[in-house]
């Protein structure tokens, strides 16, 4: 289960409050798993979708075209915060007046769904400028040779754009990374939230501190990784 | 036999007309070089027989076989796509920028194309791959990324990588053009190689020389239109055209 019960007595533990306890410290653990599991399956599900929508908008087919025009104009414009209400709190609503029953909403699956929809059309906007990157040349090449739109886009064109995908990709996970704190707002106990229970039934910042160091702790392992990534993408270019 | 043909072919860019009217007919085996001033149409001509450029009217033929009959840029007739692309195989074309795929080395480059589209068996197209890379002289580069070759080099894996889909015409657009003149010759060399075993070929080069001793035929193309054609001792030697005269004279 993600949603988080608060322990008994988690919070006054007398003189000692820079030291975390055992309970929590499982908090905040659990805390920092749900905030990197949003935003992993976020950028996962992006990345996958976000190749769909982009193909769909550098598409000469003009129903394709508007989709995708249309995706990327609403979950771009609107802000996250309100697109996670819209499927925690409006949809169960629009569905009990339609149908005369409810649904249980899991808040984290909610939080899954939002976050994926949202990173989909950012990263949508960042594979279309990469695909339309690569020299028209290679397009050209590859149809002389007999491929097709298709193979030449699966074989040729989108593997030359990891490279330069990587580093916008990971701009765009730490991104996430921060932006599920929002996931607080659906009662959810992601990582910030926990430390903000903390602090504010201890009365001691030192919480806040805490929390920075695991984000901190966070975003360089994936700037590290994306980093090495990008090499090891690039080898061909000399 | 009749390899390709175009009958009274246009082609428009918006309000832009490259091409107005070309009849023109190559035979198997023939080596046919296409000299003309920038700008005169020579690229879109053979970009519009293999379709990465669609005709605005007229027709294209491959192999006695119609690929294209337009009208106003509209399809006079449905011509079976797969069938279309099967000709347009047949014709092997040779970029100025050679349009090496650099995230492939130099015998994926070779082999992608036949393993995807003809279904070649991989081992068999690598063995094919090996001949082809011994006759263009770049065996022990098989395994290198085109980052890594010098122009000629690279010039010599993208013959190499069409001539692996076997096609029965060979195209080349300024294939030395962007190559350091020491680099020239290795091109060259190749490309007289495959005239020798009786390849047909459609060559648009500004090497007149190469021009005077591989070509059958040589076409003269200015502002759209074919302005003289005819042996390259014809053309080139004795011209009798105003025009070509005046091209000669500039880049002789
Ligand atoms: N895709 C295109 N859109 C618009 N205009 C084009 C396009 N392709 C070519 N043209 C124009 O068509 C004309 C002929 O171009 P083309 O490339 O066929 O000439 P060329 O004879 O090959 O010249 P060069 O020797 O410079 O390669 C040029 O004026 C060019 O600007
Ligand atoms: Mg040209």
């Amino acid at each position: 289960m993600y949603l988080y019960e608060p322990r008994s007595n988690y919070f006054y533990d007398e003189g000692k409050i820079n030291v975390l306890n055992e309970t929590q410290l499982w908090a905040i653990l659990e805390g920092t798993i749900v905030t990197l599991e949003i935003a992993l399956v976020a950028i996962v599900v992006g990345a996958v979708f976000g190749v769909i929508v982009a193909l769909g908008r550098i598409s000469k087919n003009k129903v394709a075209n508007a989709l995708s025009w249309f995706y990327i104009w609403f979950f771009r414009g609107t802000p996250l915060l309100l697109q996670l209400f819209i499927i925690y709190y409006a949809i169960p609503i629009i569905y009990l007046e339609a149908t005369g029953t409810s649904f249980q909403v899991d808040a984290m699956f909610c939080a899954f769904i939002a976050f994926s929809l949202n990173s989909t059309a950012y990263l949508a906007e960042i594979i279309r400028a990469a695909i339309e990157s690569i020299d028209s040349g290679q397009m050209e090449a590859a149809k002389a040779l007999g491929m097709s739109y298709r193979q030449a886009m699966t074989r040729i064109i989108i593997p030359q754009t990891f490279k330069r995908l990587v580093a916008p990709m990971g701009n765009e996970l730490i991104l996430l990374l921060k932006d599920t704190s929002l996931v607080s707002t659906i009662a959810l106990f992601d990582l910030l939230r926990t430390v903000k229970t903390m602090a504010s039934a201890s009365g001691s910042w030192i919480y806040y501190i805490y929390a920075a160091a695991i984000y901190l702790f966070l975003t360089t392992i994936i700037q590290v990784v994306f980093d090495k990534m990008e090499k090891k993408l690039g080898v061909y270019e000399r | 036999m009749s390899m390709v043909k175009l009958v009274n072919v246009r082609k428009s860019f918006g309000n832009l007309e490259v091409l107005k009217g070309i009849n023109l007919e190559i035979q198997s085996g023939e080596v046919v070089c296409i000299i003309g001033a920038s700008g005169s149409g020579k690229s879109t001509m053979l970009r519009c027989l293999n379709h990465l450029e669609r005709i605005s009217t007229g027709e294209v033929y491959i192999q006695g076989e119609l690929t294209d009959k337009r009208e106003k840029n509209k399809d006079l007739m449905k011509i079976d796509p797969a069938k279309v692309q099967a000709l347009c195989a047949e014709l092997g074309m040779v970029f100025q920028n050679f349009n090496l795929f650099p995230h492939l080395t130099v015998i994926q480059n070779i082999t992608v194309a036949p393993t995807i589209v003809k279904k070649v068996n991989k081992d068999v197209i690598e063995k094919t791959a090996l001949v082809l890379l011994e006759s263009v002289g770049l065996s022990e580069k098989r395994d290198e990324y085109p980052s890594r070759l010098s122009g000629g080099q690279q010039q010599r894996v993208a013959i190499a990588r069409a001539l692996a889909m076997e096609p029965k015409i060979m195209m080349f657009d300024e294939p030395t053009s962007a190559l350091d003149p020491e680099l020239v010759g290795e091109v060259l060399a190749t490309m007289r190689h495959l005239a020798e075993e009786g390849m047909t070929m459609i060559i648009v080069t500004h090497e007149i020389g190469f021009a005077r001793e591989v070509a059958d035929r040589v076409i003269f193309m200015d502002e759209g239109v074919i302005c003289e054609q005819g042996t390259p001792d014809e053309v080139l030697l004795n011209p009798k055209e105003e025009r070509t005269k005046i091209f000669l004279n500039k880049i002789l």
